[in-house]
């Protein structure tokens, strides 16, 4: 059985279009901590370093992004 | 898209820009600006305004923010009748962010377009550019059927600071059916010290909505009118508190005696905030007769307060001195 | 790999003052090349990267004078100033807001387009709202590019390279993501690197969950000192009263003037310091720790159209998930007053003063190095301050570009570096960096935070050369983490220059950020001075103390007066 950790910024794979080739949300994150997935093409949280600043979602063209607050604070 | 612009790009952005697929074209967009300069990537932009996917369409508006150069600006006014929504938004959002005074004419010529949404735009872009040949059209678009369109026509105006408009802004102020347009009417007097303004803003400063009376307690101040001392005095008994802050606030500008005993009598409110502007108010009026009132704050407890009122008496105490 | 690129002016650091540097430095001279280098992507990067929701120290003719205001700071920071630089900024301040509103920055105007200047503080006048602030990025990205500022993104730069004879030549980086070597040849380079911003470990235990933005580690402090510049004031510490675990700031000057507050549990004011200064924290901290505490935003007495105003303005700039966290915690701005605390501890002159010390040209003590913003030591200086001496920066290194040669790249400095950088690549086993960071951090927070103890400090150096010895330990598995073990070791210097500047201030000053236990006094016979921290010529940390240049305004008797009164309850005026 595997588990997967639940991170601040969830991804929604319908509306992601980083498979065709967009890479706003990666680019504008300060830490840097978004990746594309190769198994899937989409955007990804590869490094649990998140700012909950919101650039990711603010700047998505298609709004796929939701950064919740981090567990630690919330 | 015209080949022969797309001779001139990198490979992959050109080809990506005339992909079958509508998102890509829009991503192409996105980063037409990160690879090539601001100028060359306007006329890639522009002719996307004509794309046939309403996605690349707003990505094309959106990405015009600011950039003002007639051909620019014909586009955006175009997309406001786009049949997308979101890209007449994004168009207008666009249009209002341009600051190239040369292009107000081109705006100008559609100030009495038959959509409102796109009069509005017009003239939400128009306020900024301060342009003396927006005055005759903002008049007539005071009288428009629309609120958003009088509220924008209303700060055109405001900024332009033009005594042309005066009777006409007055008229609003007092008769508007829309809250916000009478509030912003009552702040775009806020340049003339005119007898004409006066009984317009004694009026707004008994207005049903507390905003519009705020608005009008705050401009008596910015004018410095002694007229409306009595007003802004009756103002001090407002059912906002906030209005009567702003009241308070105004005649500490205006720092007349008349006023001294009213604002006394709000230094007991149960609104520290209020206590807080009548105690600076006081100070700035420095009157003597406001001394005993002003000691019993001197320990009120909140600390604003009480630093108010000890700078409020030590100028009243300098003064005696 | 190794890649060299050589350009006249390097810029690192593309936030705030950064971005206004490059241009101005195009703008002086559209002859040369100026490289904007930036950890993350300059379109949203640094303090302001969601925007801002105000200017607090605006100078702006009518409402405040460069003197006033020059009076005004020299107090708010019990007198440690160099008044040349805050004229600097005070007389350039409201060029700078006109200039940025013709590029579309966006101030609040009234209906008549003038700046609706707010008066917050007693004396002075100086708040400007900014309620549609959140495109100051755009604003600038878009000048970047009209200005033909070469931009590259995703650089970690580590070290500037100096030539023989000391003067600047560069500096070296690497690529976060490629891991690609990066050797830059410059004339010039301006630090704006920002503040020192992952110093202490926030309350919550989370390494990224800081005021500052958690990019900023401290990378310029570190650069200036090990180029041998002189560092000022690294002692009087940033801490800031804050939301608490969301620590991110509650926005008094947002809320300020439309009427919320700091109220203490009974819902009064408590705070008697007029500045947001050290003094305040003073306050902020015994309240906290008091019968009537804890602390707490009030703003649930205002009108319904005010609080949804405050709403947007705060959930929409800045720190735009203020509004989430609220809703998880289903607190309301209706009904509840919001929990605040105090920060944990960094470096930061935009909110205290610790610095690269910089005159008003923005020149440090290196020939050919500038800096900007929040790690230049200007006090108070916040965003504005921070477009101000960009622009200082910007166009003093344009004019020295003139007159300088491209100094000569010393190939042992490169070669060490690049060992020293991507040895965490090579070892096999070791600690990850996360863990020496978190280590790091807690014991800054164990040793530094304040009040601070002669003793505690002690013990905190000596733990601090043991995490030295551990950073020769720390493993990286890709350039991601190579950036977050390179990090570690500027914050592990910006900790040793903040415990040794405090020890050496064998006083208390600045309040809450400068609070020493065992010398509770302010002497101002002995330490009216500035405390300078350097790189000595045998390689370890030296401090001495800087004389304060003469006021070019005297804070007058009368406005000492009032401040001493700002800050002194009533039932303790002496009659």
């Amino acid at each position: 059985m595997t588990h997967t950790i639940d991170f601040p910024v969830k991804v929604n794979l319908e509306s992601c279009i980083a498979d065709k080739g967009c890479t706003v949300c990666i680019d504008v994150c300060p830490l840097d901590v978004l990746a594309i997935d190769p198994a899937t093409g989409k955007a990804t949280m590869k490094y649990d370093e998140c700012w909950y600043c919101l650039p990711c979602e603010k700047d998505c063209p298609t709004q796929a992004i939701r950064v919740d607050i981090p567990y630690l604070l919330r | 898209m015209n080949t022969e612009l797309l001779s001139l790009l990198p490979l992959p952005l050109a080809t990506r820009l005339i992909d079958a697929d509508a998102t890509v074209r829009r991503i192409a967009l996105i980063d037409l600006l990160d690879e090539i300069d601001p100028e060359e990537a306007e006329s890639y932009l522009v002719s996307a305004l004509a794309d046939p996917a309403a996605e690349v369409r707003l990505e094309a508006a959106r990405q015009l923010e600011a950039q003002d150069s007639p051909e620019v600006v014909t586009g955006l006014l175009g997309a406001l009748q786009d049949e997308a929504r979101e890209v007449r938004e994004a168009a207008a959002l666009s249009l209002s962010a341009v600051k190239n005074a040369a292009i107000g004419t081109l705006l100008l010529q559609h100030a009495t377009h038959s959509d409102a949404e796109v009069r509005t735009a017009i003239f939400r872009a128009l306020r900024e550019l301060r342009l003396p040949a927006a005055e005759a059209p903002a008049i007539y678009a005071l009288a428009d059927t629309h609120a958003s369109v009088r509220r924008e026509a209303v700060a055109v105006l405001g900024w332009l600071k033009t005594s042309a408009a005066l009777p006409q802004l007055v008229a609003l102020a007092g008769s508007d059916s829309d809250a916000e347009v009478r509030r912003a009417a009552i702040g775009a007097l806020g340049f003339a010290s005119d007898a004409a303004t006066l009984p317009a803003l004694e009026k707004a400063l008994t207005d049903t909505d507390w905003l519009v009376r705020e608005e009008a307690a705050t401009v008596a101040g910015k004018l410095g009118l002694r007229e409306l001392v009595p007003a802004l005095i009756a103002a001090l008994q407002d059912s906002f508190w906030q209005v009567r802050l702003k009241a308070a606030r105004s005649l500490g500008r205006l720092k007349d005696d008349r006023a001294v005993t009213p604002l006394v009598e709000s230094l007991t409110h149960t609104m520290s905030n209020l206590r807080k502007e009548v105690a600076l108010a006081l100070g700035e009026i420095a009157n003597p007769a406001a001394a005993a009132g002003l000691e019993v704050v001197l320990d009120d407890p909140d600390t604003d307060v009480r630093k108010a009122a000890r700078l409020a008496y030590g100028r009243i105490a300098s003064q005696l001195n | 790999m190794t890649q060299v690129t050589t350009v006249d002016v390097l810029v690192i650091g593309g936030g705030t003052a950064g971005p206004m540097a490059a241009i101005k430095a195009r703008q002086k001279n559209p002859n040369l090349k100026v490289m904007l280098l930036e950890k993350a992507n300059v379109k949203r990067s640094g303090a302001i990267s969601m925007g801002m929701d105000g200017l607090n120290n605006a100078v702006i003719p009518g409402y405040a004078t460069p003197e006033q205001y020059v009076r005004e700071i020299t107090v708010a920071n019990d007198g440690i100033v160099n008044q040349k630089t805050l004229f600097a900024y005070a007389n350039n301040s409201y060029a700078m807001i006109e200039e940025l509103d013709s590029w579309g920055v966006k101030f609040e105007k009234d209906e008549n387009g003038d700046y609706a200047v707010r008066k917050v503080h007693h004396v002075g006048t100086y708040v400007l709202p900014m309620p549609e602030g959140h495109d100051v990025k755009k604003v600038l990205y878009r000048k970047l590019k009209q200005n033909r500022v070469i931009i590259t993104n995703r650089l970690v730069a580590t070290r500037i390279l100096l030539d023989g004879e000391g003067k600047v030549a560069g500096a070296l980086s690497f690529d976060c993501r490629s891991g690609e070597y990066n050797v830059i040849r410059a004339k010039a380079v301006i630090l704006s690197t920002g503040a020192a911003g992952r110093l202490g470990l926030p309350a919550s235990g989370y390494l990224f969950g800081t005021y500052e933005n958690p990019t900023n580690a401290g990378d310029g402090y570190s650069m200036a000192y090990h180029a041998g510049a002189e560092l000022s004031g690294i002692e009087c510490f940033q801490i800031n009263p804050l939301i608490k675990d969301y620590n991110g700031p509650a926005c008094a000057y947002v809320t300020g003037p439309m009427g919320g507050y700091t109220a203490n549990a009974k819902g009064e004011r408590f705070i008697e310091s007029d500045y947001w200064s050290g003094q305040m924290m003073q306050e902020f901290y015994e309240e906290l720790a008091g019968g009537k505490g804890p602390v707490f935003l009030k703003v649930n007495h205002l009108a319904e159209e005010t609080i949804t105003n405050i709403e947007t303005i705060l959930h929409g700039n800045e720190r735009p998930s203020r509004g989430r966290f609220h809703e998880g915690r289903g607190t309301d701005y209706r009904k509840d007053m919001v929990e605040m605390h105090i920060s944990e501890i960094g470096l930061c002159s935009g909110h205290s003063a610790s610095g690269v010390w910089v005159n008003e040209r923005a020149e440090t003590t290196v020939p050919g190095l500038y800096a900007a913003g929040d790690l230049a030591c200007v006090p108070h200086n916040y965003m504005l301050g921070a477009f101000v001496y960009g622009r200082l920066a910007g166009e003093s290194a344009a004019e020295y570009c003139a007159a300088t040669q491209l100094g000569e790249v010393d190939e042992v400095q490169v070669e060490a570096e690049r060992q020293r950088i991507f040895a965490p690549l090579a070892r096999e086993h070791g600690l990850p960096p996360s863990q020496v960071e978190y280590k790091l951090r807690r014991l800054v927070n164990d040793y530094l935070q304040p009040p601070k103890v002669t003793k505690r400090m002690e013990i905190g150096l000596a733990r601090f050369e043991e995490i030295r010895a551990d950073i020769q330990n720390i493993v990286a598995s890709n350039p991601h983490e190579l950036m977050r073990a390179a990090e570690v070791r500027f914050i592990l210097d910006c900790a040793e220059m903040a415990a040794r500047a405090s020890l050496f201030r064998t006083e208390s000053r600045w309040g809450l950020y400068h609070q020493r236990q065992d010398y509770p006094e302010q002497v101002n016979d002995e330490w009216r001075v500035h405390v300078q921290v350097k790189k000595g010529a045998d390689g370890r940390m030296t401090l001495f103390k800087r004389a304060l240049e003469p006021y070019l305004v005297e804070p007058q008797e009368a406005e000492k007066f009032i401040y001493q009164h700002l800050r002194i309850r009533p039932e303790t005026v002496p009659e």
